[in-house]
């Protein structure tokens, strides 16, 4: 059966870059740069220019992202609604899994 | 630092062109300055290896492209819900495979009996072990291979097909 492309999970050793990607373009629009240094700041990952366009041309192939007019040859990114909802999807599973993961914790 | 500078510049050479056209700019910006390091080259390289094979990357790249020349919103869509990803296949496509598949499988098995009885085992042999799986791979394009780069293609079927054919040789003439 063909698997629905909606899920971060989807993009393989892409997905963590990805969902770094996207919680950064939470908050508004910004370009490469600025991705990586917010990026740096929040998770302490320096994502490299190589996973960083592999990861941004996958968001924006399956319109999770969209690119803004050039500014200055840098080109701002932003979040689709699309975009928004799987990020929501991804950050829910997360804490249901944090939920599990603390509660077993509490039960060792 | 010019040297620096060059070195993502020849880095980002090994990008694909419509590739370069797309991001090469934001890239040269976003990688500074400052010291490649060999992580960075590392990922670099691979990323431009990723950008040759992935059918995703291939897609962002064509759908900019198309918006550069104009191309309006529905073509955009059309681009991207027919872009080239793992499985682009219809069930038309399913269909036109399936009754292909059937029909190659025993056209190839009568070709085996014929020549069989026309005192030629090996070349039957081949042909009855080539019957399903050979048909198998030769409609691979119009099923699983749908949508890949037309060398991609070829280069898959024609090189199962010669392991295949080469195992039923070697079957035969055991």
């Amino acid at each position: 059966m063909k698997k629905a492309p909606d899920s971060l999970a989807d993009l393989g050793r892409f997905s963590e870059p990805a969902l770094y990607i996207l919680i950064s373009l939470a908050d508004g629009p910004k370009h490469g740069y600025a991705m990586t240094q917010d990026i740096a700041a929040v998770t302490g990952h320096k994502l490299g220019p190589g996973t960083l366009y592999g990861a941004l041309a996958r968001l924006e192939a399956r319109r999770w992202i969209e690119a803004l007019p050039a500014e200055d040859r840098r080109r701002p990114y932003r979040l689709t609604a699309a975009g928004q909802r799987v990020l929501r999807s991804r950050l829910d599973s997360l804490r249901a899994l944090t939920r599990v993961g603390r509660s077993r914790l509490a039960d060792a | 630092m010019p040297g620096r500078a060059m070195t993502a510049g020849r880095l980002l050479r090994l990008y694909p062109r419509a590739w370069r056209e797309r991001y090469g700019d934001e890239f040269l910006l976003t990688v500074g300055d400052g010291a490649l390091h060999a992580q960075q080259v590392i990922d670099i390289v691979m990323g431009a290896l990723d950008a040759h094979l992935s059918s995703d990357v291939r897609r962002a790249t064509r759908q900019r492209a198309a918006a550069g020349k104009g191309a309006s919103n529905m073509e955009s869509v059309f681009r991207t819900v027919c872009g080239d990803t793992a499985f682009r296949h219809t069930t038309r496509d399913a269909l036109i495979s399936a009754g292909a598949m059937l029909v190659g499988t025993v056209l190839l098995a009568a070709l085996g009996v014929w020549l069989n009885r026309r005192g030629w085992p090996v070349a039957a042999g081949i042909s009855n072990m080539m019957a399903f799986p050979g048909t198998l791979v030769m409609v691979m394009p119009i099923m699983f291979l749908k949508g890949q780069p037309w060398r991609a293609q070829v280069l898959i079927v024609g090189v199962t097909l010669l392991i295949l054919t080469a195992i039923a040789y070697l079957a035969s003439v055991a």
